[in-house]
Parts: structure tokens; sequence; C-alpha cells
């Protein structure tokens, strides 16, 4: 039995279906991000796990125990928010031990805990500080402390690096994910950044439209999207309109050149119309390295962004991007200039739309 | 280069010159109706009738029965209205805020109290007296169709009940108007991550919600007294100065009818001038607090 389960939950607001029948199991001390765009109801599911939201229809168990219709209050879920929503008049101290005094916890339990809390998050020395003065990141590290200081079943956590500049969140999400398995504690992460879900997760549920498009570990979601969405939505994408030519050896044509999909293409006929994706990585200008797809392309413009150098190309009348390292000894082809570039076979995705 | 920088400064005080040709209308109206005029309460407290300087005004202040007691009423009436008027307020922002009324009324409330703030003096003692007195309105409608005569059960709108009422009138609807702000301050994060802690709601009130909005509670009251403490008209167009709150008396002794001693007068002034002044510093301290844990 799984530790989480949420089975056929639906929520609507009115006549909108916010999160329709979605289903998901989550084993203990799993990483879970629910990834996609804003309004795909990723929050929403969230706070019906918190207990903020009420289900339309469907059941929510946490180790066998339906909580579907019990209080927020009543449930023993720990949430961390975007706006940290510490409270103003209390220290750090205090807010840690605000669940603990509020269960009416002894108060060498409390003490006890406050310590082990504010230790684990490393802010010792500002303990007898209000929130105001604390910067943004050790405020959400509080919020951690103080989401944990209860012991919860499940750790929620509602976007809570977005508020945050980019190198504190890059640090916090490492920090959040090490105390995460140090405790063994299941945790759901909410998130429209696919580089945090695809770094911290265990398993990824692409969400769109209040329905799941995928569930899968990062590797999965990101190297072998199911939909177009996924693919879009995760990671740069080259789609195309493309023809199959021959099912059986997975030939497809896009705008009359050809190329190999190693999968995607044996339920189908030859003459269907199809979308594939090549992920702008997997090109490369060494045409001996893959004997499948070797195809001509004109550089038609050339961006350097940082670690990777972007290179646009036209393959036939269909432009695609790919992307290459940069080392200080790198090779470019000048613009305007016939380069022959290749990939694999495995790197074509014919999509479902 | 220096010719830049000579030109940049000249421009800077040109901008600078222009800036303050703005404020020069505020400055010389406080100096003439501010400034001017405290300075000749505080050097008319320490002048005899005779002219000479005197401790005698201030010594009055608390010793003569009529001047002590007129403060005692003063502080009463602006306390029983600034917490009356307060709780009331409080509720009523509450109930359009937080507590799940329809947006609709908000905005009628909140029209309705910026009007009825500031509502006072003469026409609203007039008001009163068409409505709850003796022949007023009310009075007739309570005596003649629900058989109430508020008059013969120990009701009297010239008395300090009376006038404490007419005083409500504009002190809830200040509280309303302080405190919607407030209470909308109150972020959903904190009830829901209260909740989401294992609070009950009265929990969340108690520990996170009355903590963060009690100094601007405590606050708002001491605007709600300093309002009452400094009201005139009112009280006289209503009592005809038979209620000697410290405002009358000093008008009583000012004007001269039958009192006259402008030093003491001014005295008096004197002495508001102190009550208010440690009423503002009080709220001062506790909007610093709130704003700073509000940051």
């Amino acid at each position: 039995m799984s530790y989480l389960s949420l089975s056929n939950v639906t929520k609507q607001f009115g006549d909108t279906v916010v999160v329709d029948n979605f289903n998901l199991d989550i084993d203990k001390g799993e990483f879970v991000s629910f990834l996609g765009p804003s309004g795909c109801g990723k929050t929403t599911t969230l706070r019906m796990v918190a207990g903020f939201e009420v289900p339309t229809s469907g059941k929510i168990m946490i180790e066998g125990v339906d909580i579907t219709d019990k209080a927020p209050n009543q449930r023993n879920v720990g949430m961390i928010f975007q706006s940290y929503a510490l409270f103003p008049n209390m220290t750090v101290a205090q807010n840690i031990g605000f669940g603990l005094t509020v269960r009416k916890e002894p108060e060498s339990v409390v003490k006890s805990r406050v310590a082990e809390m504010i230790s684990l998050i490393n802010l010792e020395a500002h303990a007898n500080k209000y929130p105001y003065q604390l910067s943004g990141g050790q405020q959400q590290r509080v919020s951690l402390a103080r989401a944990l200081a209860n012991r919860p079943q499940v750790l929620l956590l509602d976007e809570p690096l977005s508020a945050l500049d980019a190198k504190i969140r890059v640090s916090l999400r490492a920090e959040i994910r090490s105390i995460q398995k140090a405790l063994g504690i299941t945790a759901i992460f909410v998130t429209h950044d696919q580089e945090e879900a695809l770094s911290i997760s265990d398993r990824i549920v692409v969400m769109n439209a209040g329905e799941m498009e995928q569930v899968g570990t990062p590797f999965e979601i990101y190297n072998f999207p199911k939909t177009r969405f996924v693919a879009n939505f995760v990671g740069s994408l080259n789609t195309a309109d493309a023809e199959v030519v021959d099912p059986t050896k997975g030939l497809v044509s896009v705008d009359g050149v050809q190329f190999t999909s190693a999968e995607g293409t044996k339920e189908r006929k030859k003459g269907d119309k199809i979308k594939v994706a090549i992920r702008p990585e997997r090109f490369s200008f060494a045409a001996l390295q893959h004997k499948d797809n070797v195809v001509d392309a004109k550089i038609e413009n050339i961006t350097f962004l940082g670690s990777v150098v972007r290179i646009q190309v036209k393959i036939g009348n269909t432009n695609f991007n790919m992307d290459t390292f940069n080392n200080p000894f790198l090779e470019l082809p000048k613009i305007g200039s016939i380069e022959q570039v290749t990939c694999s076979k495995e790197a074509v995705l014919v999509l479902d739309e | 280069m220096a010719q830049t920088i000579v030109n940049s400064k000249s421009n800077k005080a040109t901008t600078n010159w222009k800036v303050w040709l703005g404020v020069v209308p505020f400055f010389l109206f406080a100096l003439l109706f501010l400034f001017l005029p405290s300075l000749r309460l505080v050097t008319a407290s320490f002048t005899a009738p005779d002219g000479s300087f005197t401790l005698d005004n201030i010594r009055q202040l608390f010793t003569v029965p009529v001047i002590v007691n007129a403060y005692k009423l003063s502080i009463q009436i602006s306390a029983v209205t600034a917490i009356g008027g307060g709780i009331f307020g409080f509720l009523l922002a509450y109930s359009v805020t937080v507590g799940g009324l329809p947006k609709s009324l908000r905005s009628v409330l909140i029209t309705f109290s910026g009007v009825a703030s500031n509502f006072a003096g003469v026409p609203l003692a007039f008001a009163f007296v068409a409505t709850l007195g003796r022949q007023g309105f009310i009075t007739h409608i309570l005596r003649d169709y629900f058989g109430m005569d508020v008059y013969a059960a120990g009701f009297n709108l010239y008395s300090f009940a009376g006038l404490s009422l007419v005083y409500m009138y504009f002190q809830f609807p200040l509280m309303v108007l302080i405190m919607a702000p407030a209470l909308d301050g109150l972020k959903r994060e904190w009830r829901e991550a209260a909740e989401n802690l294992g609070a009950s709601t009265t929990q969340y009130w108690l520990r996170v919600a009355m903590p963060v909005l009690l100094p601007s509670i405590l606050g708002a009251m001491i605007l709600l007294f300093g309002n009452a403490f400094g009201a005139y008209a009112t009280a006289y167009a209503l009592t005809g100065g038979r209620i000697g709150i410290v405002t009358i008396q000093i008008g009583a002794q000012i004007r001269g009818d039958v009192l006259y001693n402008p030093g003491l007068g001014y005295a008096m002034a004197i002495g508001m001038v102190v009550i208010m002044a440690i009423s503002l510093a009080g709220y001062s301290w506790l909007q610093a607090k709130t704003e700073r844990w509000l940051k």
C-alpha cells in the first residue's frame, strides 16, 4: 500500500474543473514534484492534501487513513508557503515552537525540539530574532523548521523558492533535499520551474489544465516526454510537423528531409501526419558519430549563452536549434555555411498530441 | 568638465528652489496658525491679568476643583467613547473585511464612515436633538408605536450618556476607517500556517491575529481619545455648556460672559496640548511597532 494516495480527486470551482480525476500514489520518504504552468491545478491539489480545499470528489489517504474530510488542524501535514508565512509577532524560536505549543506539548519537549530544529537549519545565532530581521532565505529555513517541528507525516512545499534570488534558491533547494532525505520524510513540492523539479525530485508529476500529463523520474520526463506538452514544457525542444514514410523502419519526413526514429511509428501507417521532436543538445556536428540521421544544415545564427552555444540551423525548410557545450577551443562554423549535422535515432521523438 | 559641474550645480539649485516654493504656503500657514498661536499659548499661560509673569495659572490646573473636574470629565467622556467606538468600529470593520460579508456592503460602510467621521459640531448636535431630543423624531416613534418612553426610563440626550452617544456617531466610523486596512493586512497564509500547525481558530486569533492587530487597535483608540478630547462645538451646541468639559471651560475663560481669565484659559489649553501630545506619542510608538513587524 502506498504511503500517500490520491484517488480520483477532482476539484471544481463553480463550473470550472481545476483538478480533473487526479490519481497518484506516493511512497514513504519519496520526494515528488508537481510541475506545470500557472493555473494547471498543482497548488490546488497541494491545498487539498493540506485540507485548505475540499475535493469535489475523490479520496485522499495517508497511511491507509482517509483524511479527505479532516480539518487542516486535524491532519499531521506540514506546509511551507511561498511567502514564508512566519508569524511577525514571534521570534524564530517561538515560530518554530508554535505548533508544539498549540498542541499543548510539555515545555521541555517544546524547548528541546525547537533547539533541534534551529540546529538543523543552522540558525542558532538568530533564535531570538523576529522575521523582519532575517533575510528571505533565512525566513524560509525557519518556515521549514517550523513545519518539521511537529514531525508531520507529509511535508508540502508550495513554491517555497520562488521569492528568493537565484543563488539562494539553488543552495536552499539542496538544503531542503538533504534535510528531507536525512529525515526520510515524504514530500510534495509544487513548482513551475523545471530546473528545480528536475534537480530535486524522485518523481515529477507534469500537470496541464487540471490533468496529469506524465508521471516519471526526472530522467524519464526529460528524455522520454510522452506528450507534446511535456516535451515543450520541460527543457528546450525543436518540434516539427512530419509524415510517416516507413513505419517499420521508423522513417519520417520533415519537409522532405528524412529522419529515422527509434520508436513511436510502429503503430502508425505510411502517410500519417505526426509531430517529431528533437532536443537541441542531441544534434552535433560530428557527422560520423551516428549513421542514422546525417543531414545538411545551413547555419543561420549563433548565440553565446555562457556554458552553452546555441546554433540556429535550417534543415530543409525547417528551423532547428542545436546546443553545444562551450569551450575555449570550440571551432564554430561560419554563418551562412552548409554543414552536416547529425542526431541518433533515439533522439527523434514522436509525440502524442 | 569644470563647466559641466558648475551647470549641474546651478540646475540643482534652481530645482531645489522651485521645490521649496511649493511648500511655502504650508509653512506659512503652519507658522501663522500653529506655531505662533502655540507660542502665544505658552507665554500667555505664564502671564497674570496685569501682564506680569505668574505660575498661578498652571497651579490652578491642579488645585481648582472646577478645572480638575473638567479634565476628569473630558478624560472620562473621551475614554468611554474611545473604548465604545473602538469596540463597535472594530467589530464593524471585522465584519466587512475578514468576516466575509458581501463586498458591496464594505464599500457602502467605508463611504458612510468617511462622511460620518467628519460629521460633527453644530449640525451633528442638531441632528441628534431632532431625532433623540425630548421632542425628537425617534423619541416620538419609540413612545407612540413601541410604548418606550426613553426619557421616562432615565435617558437624557443632554447628559454625560447623551453626549457620549453623540460622540460615538463620529468615533466608530473613524475606527472603521483605521481598522479596515489593518484587518486587510492580516495575511491569509498566517491563518493557514496556524491551522496547518494544529491551531484552532481561537488559538489563531489569540496568538497571532490579535497580537499583530493590538498595536493598531490601541493606536486607533488613542486617536479616538484625542478626537473626543478636542471636541468643542458638538458639546457646546448640544448642552449649551451645562457639561463642563475642558474645551467648554476654556471657552468660558476666554470668551468671558461670567468667567474671564484668559491666562487660565491658555494654561488649560497647554494642559490639553500635553495630554494630546502624550496620546500622539503613544499612537506613534504603537504604529512604529506594527510597521516594523509587517515590514
